[in-house]
């Protein structure tokens, strides 16, 4: 649901897919597939906020103010206005974040989905924590 | 004549930019050569001590295949483009994802972010330079596979490749990051491909398992180094273990240093402690979630009345030592016994795991996360302790004994004390040697305050280095001073190879005080 998987790339090895041999019970990992995967193209709004925003941003976390209260909609310009100059400038200890790592259409329907509100139930973290 | 400002790349002439530029686009397509400055805005933040105006790229390349990356170095040394390789940006403290100086086209890396193979039976990856820890962690929970990465503090949005290139450390068994890295492949000055290690020969199915192949071991040449880019690394990654035991001590007075390192020592060379442990200061523990300003407001070093305050409000100590153990249930408890003597010898130390840890007030949660490889930037919190965005990591090395780090410690606070900034550190131990990490926090929003840092960190650098006390990485504004610290003989040599490797000098130049 995260990752898309893609079709291996020519010259990659093939993944290997072999189940594990039991040598007892110590440290071994469950037998298990894997294959080449990387970042979709473009993440919906929750996603990138899971992967990025949430670990500072989250009401858990407070490392960074809490973004996904919605606005009042006439506001919802000005505040989109405010999260794109933050996100690609930065602000204080807010890092910068290029448009290799959100791009202008994630960072676009991000934006819409905290200032409406959509995000404000947004699970703090993957992951099994 | 040219009626704007425009940066160019430093000895590049504006029609060969140009040229450049049209070059680029044709290997990469328009999209992904990025020349305006509102999509350049994001490789300008900085935050350390340097001027904005040293830190402003020409341009930006996206690339997504090691043939672009070779067409665009087969360009680059055409017109004599100078680039800044980065992968995800995320070293924040160190030069995040500026260029090291104005002018320079930033190689952006992130676009590569294949996760290319994980083994579950030999716990090994290969990745592209662009794959987040995160990527590779959701990854590894869609797929089930019972496997535990490494990340450093910024973790979820930093990645492995770039970390470990910089020599980065975390927080599990697996701590030294280039330790556990296995084959790489180089995209050389020259537009050429290596494969390191085992990655020579066809089809090989050792490149992420033998680390040395043959002859020569040259992967170090590509960290902290600007001889090559990297496309692509292997490394090895922990198997879940079947328990899982954080833990906590604390020591109540400064001089206790001492004692934790000598009992510490013994207990990492011999592995019964097997991760990278941390020693963690009062005012790292409360800084990552307790605001300055809460305890004391004055623009000098926090007192040490106010430090005193911190400790008994929050339930944290002078130092806190955050360890774990790993394995089965049974060698939990063998190794449980041998920890509680070991610190329980003295006196001093308060020993705990558990809900006993969890109820502290310092960050037993987080730090528990990080010693088993779990995404967590607790740790960035920090930046709200003193605010205004500032932040250099000084990290000498020193040995795991406990006199050099009483020293250290104490050298470090009196020039930091000196300058009005305040102590907040911590030791990362590995096996015999110690990370002594100090981010030295600073409102970078005031002028006076960002000139005191830079002149705080500069003289950190001489005074350690006349004690013997090198680091094991610096932020970008510093690596010309911290490479002479180094001596002239290991310089000739890095300056030897760079020219052999990379005559035109192309290649993030300056990288760790490396020119032609």
């Amino acid at each position: 649901m995260h990752n898309t998987t893609r079709v291996p790339c020519r010259h990659l090895p093939s993944l290997r897919l072999k189940p594990l041999a039991l040598l007892g019970a110590l440290l071994l990992p469950a037998a298990a597939s894997a294959a080449p995967d990387s970042a979709p193209d473009v993440r919906d709004p929750a996603e990138v906020y899971r992967q990025v925003c949430a670990h500072c941003h989250a009401p858990d976390k407070a490392v960074g103010p809490e973004i996904t209260i919605a606005f009042p909609e006439a506001a919802w310009e000005a505040r989109g206005n405010y999260i794109r100059m933050t996100v690609r400038n930065g602000r204080a200890a807010m890092p910068a974040f290029r448009a290799a790592k959100i791009s202008d259409p994630e960072l676009e329907a991000l934006i819409q989905a905290l200032v409406s509100g959509e995000l404000d139930d947004a699970p703090a973290q993957g992951g099994e924590e | 004549m040219s009626t704007t400002q425009r940066i160019l790349p430093k000895g590049v002439s504006e029609a060969d930019f140009d040229a450049a530029l049209a070059r680029f686009r044709e290997i990469l397509g328009a999209d992904s050569v990025l020349t305006e400055s509102d999509q350049l805005a994001p490789y300008t933040k900085i935050m350390m001590a340097g001027d904005d105006a040293d830190y402003i790229p020409s341009a930006a390349l996206l690339p997504t295949t090691t043939e672009q990356v070779q067409g665009i170095v087969r360009t680059c040394n055409e017109y004599k483009v100078p680039i800044w390789t980065i992968s995800t940006g995320k070293n924040l403290g160190y030069g995040s994802a500026a260029p090291g100086e104005t002018g320079q086209v930033m190689l952006d890396m992130h676009r590569m972010n294949r996760i290319l193979d994980v083994d579950a039976e030999v716990c090994t990856a290969l990745l592209e330079p662009g794959v987040t820890y995160q990527q590779l962690y959701d990854y590894i929970k869609e797929h089930d596979l019972k496997l535990w990465l490494d990340p450093p503090a910024p973790s979820a949005i930093a990645g492995p490749v770039g970390n470990t290139l910089d020599r980065g450390v975390g927080y599990t068994p697996y701590g030294e990051h280039f330790m556990f890295q296995c084959g790489m492949e180089v995209v050389l000055a020259n537009g050429e491909v290596v494969r390191t290690g085992m990655g020579g020969i066809e089809n090989s199915s050792s490149w992420q398992v033998f680390k040395w192949g043959y002859g020569p071991y040259i992967d170090g040449l590509f960290t902290q180094s600007n001889f090559g880019i990297v496309t692509k690394m292997g490394l090895w990654l922990m198997p879940e273990p079947p328990a899982y035991r954080p833990f906590l001590i604390q020591y109540q007075d400064p001089e206790d240093i001492e004692e934790i390192v000598d009992v510490l020592r013994p207990l990492r060379i011999a592995q019964i402690i097997p991760n990278a442990v941390v020693i963690v200061h009062t005012l790292w523990d409360a800084g990552t979630h307790v605001v300055r300003k809460e305890y004391y407001d004055g623009s000098d070093s926090i007192p040490r009345e106010a430090i005193e305050r911190i400790k008994a409000d929050e339930g944290i100590g002078e130092w806190n030592v955050y360890a774990a153990l790993y394995g089965t249930p049974e060698q939990i408890e063998v190794n449980w016994k041998i920890v509680e003597q070991a610190f329980g010898a003295s006196g001093k130390a308060k020993i705990m795991y558990g809900e006993e840890a969890e109820k502290r007030g310092g960050g037993f949660e987080y730090r528990s996360a990080l010693m088993k490889g779990d995404m967590n930037l607790q740790e960035f919190g920090l930046y709200n302790w003193r605010g205004g965005g500032g932040s250099m990591w000084f990290a000498p090395v020193s040995q795991a004994k406990g006199s050099e780090t009483r020293d250290q410690t104490e050298l470090a606070q009196q020039i930091l004390g000196k300058y009005g900034f305040d102590y907040v550190a911590e030791y990362i131990v590995g096996w015999r040697d110690m990370h002594h990490v100090i981010d030295l926090l600073y409102n970078r929003q005031d002028p006076e305050e960002t000139q005191r840092a830079h002149d705080c960190f500069a003289e950190l650098i001489d005074e350690f280095a006349k004690r013997g006390y090198g680091l094991y990485r610096t932020n970008t504004e510093f690596m010309e001073q911290v490479a002479g610290t180094f001596g002239e003989p290991l310089r000739e040599v890095h300056r030897t190879l760079k020219n052999a490797l990379d005559p035109n000098g192309i290649l993030s130049p300056g990288k760790s005080g490396i020119r032609q």
